[in-house]
């Protein structure tokens, strides 16, 4: 495999890969060998296999996996993906929800030269998903990215695997860890929601430009993510209505306490609606998830309600589901 | 199907009711195959409306509930914004309006001078329908009023 974008999941990746071969040898039978790892600045490239260990120390030290004896500065992505002979390309590259790229072409040229692709980059995903979707077909490879929703949580996993057999009538969300956490201190703390996003900044759970979050934008990706994968809609990330949380106030968040409801934000995927808002969850209710955690309901046409909650964020948590597909393409492919 | 249920509807006008609405609700079929329907209807007297319910029981219809209801329907909706400012009351009695739909509760957080305020409204309507008609409208009249409406995830 080569793992594109060595930055905080890149990392990750590698740390599990690391711990767990010898388990994914004798479990699944898997043994991974990353031929190929690149960053913005360079890459590190050994057909025998990059001894992760290293590459992760030099990464650390030099900021770059270029420095890597195995390393070359300047060497692009698309050399790797092109000139590699890595059957899995990991796609993990900051995302771009204008243009899509980097990833985007990253991953048409992977797909184009019949690697599998396995990302969490949403950019590609709310640009282009029907495009990309496609592609992987024409080209006859496996694309997943379970890694761009919830995380650590298997919300496309579980949809389109044991939950296959149902109708999904509406999938409702508390989709963005960031928001969920600003929301939780204000409800505890009574406090004011500039306060708290300092306060979640200095913890590093909120990012120095929190506006993708805190406008409802990243979760508006993901319902998007979510309506085209699992829905079957050509939606685009314009046609979800977005509110964010900026405005809640906590004495809304009082007002709702006294009548037994939390403020979140919640994402809904439906046929005809595709919508981001803060809204009135009812206390016990399974959105009423606190912290950074995640949660989806999928409203469902025999199994009625199912809701899964877990992290959504954070290189350990979101690697479960980067070595979730990679084993599901291993399986698919009879290996 | 559809027979069956004209069918079953046959009582209603013939007893000199007047049908509102009719919801089939295929999805919540019982495992013995018997189909819920709700259907709402205006009756004048309490006798035609008894003699309903027993032409209903003769035929096999089973009434799971019987609501003579007004305002039956509550949900509960928050406003953020300037609120007081943007006339709290012009924005009530336009929901009012609505036949059916009544603001029966309202718990105001005002914010410090000059600030936003928070409002929690109890709309009660006497059906669903009203109900998102209600929600519908105070979504427009805040949209130009600039308030931010925070509504149950449960309606959506
Ligand atoms: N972090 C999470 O918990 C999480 C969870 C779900 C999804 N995601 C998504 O997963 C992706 C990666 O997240 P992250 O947290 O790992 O981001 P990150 O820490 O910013 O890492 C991004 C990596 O991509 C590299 N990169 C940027 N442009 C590149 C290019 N043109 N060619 C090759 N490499 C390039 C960066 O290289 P340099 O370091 O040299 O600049 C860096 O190594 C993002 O799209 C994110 O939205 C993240």
């Amino acid at each position: 495999m080569a793992i594109v974008g060595f930055g905080n999941l890149g990392r990750g990746l590698a740390r599990v890969l690391i711990e767990k071969s010898e388990f994914l040898r004798r479990t699944q039978g898997l043994i991974p060998r990353v031929v190929a790892v690149v960053d913005e600045h360079g890459a590190a490239v050994d057909e025998d296999g990059l001894d992760l260990r290293r590459l992760l120390r030099v990464a650390e030290r030099k900021g770059t996996v270029a420095a890597h004896p195995k390393g070359k500065r300047g060497k692009s992505a698309l050399e790797i993906i092109e000139g590699t002979e890595a059957d899995v390309v990991f796609e993990l590259t900051p995302t771009n929800i204008k243009t899509g790229e980097p990833g985007l072409t990253h991953i048409k040229k992977a797909m184009q030269a019949e690697k599998h692709v396995i990302t969490s980059n949403k950019g590609p995903l709310v640009v282009a998903f029907k495009e990309l979707d496609s592609l992987a077909r024409r080209c006859g490879v496996e694309f997943r990215y379970s890694a761009s929703v919830g995380g650590g949580v298997p919300v496309i996993g579980l949809a389109k695997g044991l939950l296959a057999g149902n109708e999904i009538r509406a999938i409702r969300g508390v989709l963005n860890g960031t928001t969920n956490y600003i929301l939780t201190r204000m409800s505890k703390e009574n406090a004011p929601f500039d306060v708290v996003l300092h306060e979640a900044q200095e913890l590093g759970i909120a990012e120095k430009d929190p506006t993708l979050d805190i406008e409802g934008i990243d979760t508006a990706c993901k319902i998007t993510i979510l309506a085209n994968s699992l829905l079957g809609v050509n939606a685009r990330l314009r046609d979800v209505r977005v509110a964010g949380i900026r405005n809640v106030r906590p004495e809304a968040i009082r007002l709702a306490r006294e009548a037994g409801y939390v403020i979140k934000l919640v994402g809904v995927a439906k046929r005809d609606l595709l919508e981001v808002g803060p809204k009135l969850v009812p206390l016990g209710h399974p959105l009423a998830v606190g912290g950074t955690l995640n949660a989806v309901t999928f409203e469902l046409d025999l199994a009625r309600e199912i809701t899964i909650t877990g992290f959504g964020a954070g290189p350990q948590e979101t690697s479960s589901s980067l070595l979730g597909d990679l084993i599901d393409i291993h399986r698919v492919l009879g290996g | 199907m559809p027979g069956q249920l004209v069918k079953v509807l046959e009582p209603i006008s013939s007893f000199g009711g007047n049908i509102q609405s009719v919801v089939h609700r295929r999805e919540r079929k019982t495992p013995l195959g018997r189909v819920p329907v709700t259907i709402i209807f205006d009756v004048g007297e309490r006798v035609r409306l008894n003699r309903i319910l027993r032409a209903f029981r003769s035929m096999g219809v089973r009434i799971i509930r019987i609501g003579e209801r007004e305002g039956a329907v509550r949900s509960t909706v928050l406003l953020v914004g300037h609120i007081v400012h943007t006339d709290i009351r012009d924005t009530i009695d336009r929901l009012n309006e609505l036949g059916g739909v009544m603001v029966s509760d309202l718990s105001l957080a005002m914010g410090r001078v000059g600030q936003e305020s928070a409002a929690r409204m109890t709309i009660a309507a006497d059906d669903e329908r009203r109900t998102a008609l209600a929600l519908s409208k105070l979504e427009k009249i805040s949209a130009r009023k600039k308030l931010l409406v925070i509504k149950s995830v449960e309606g959506m």
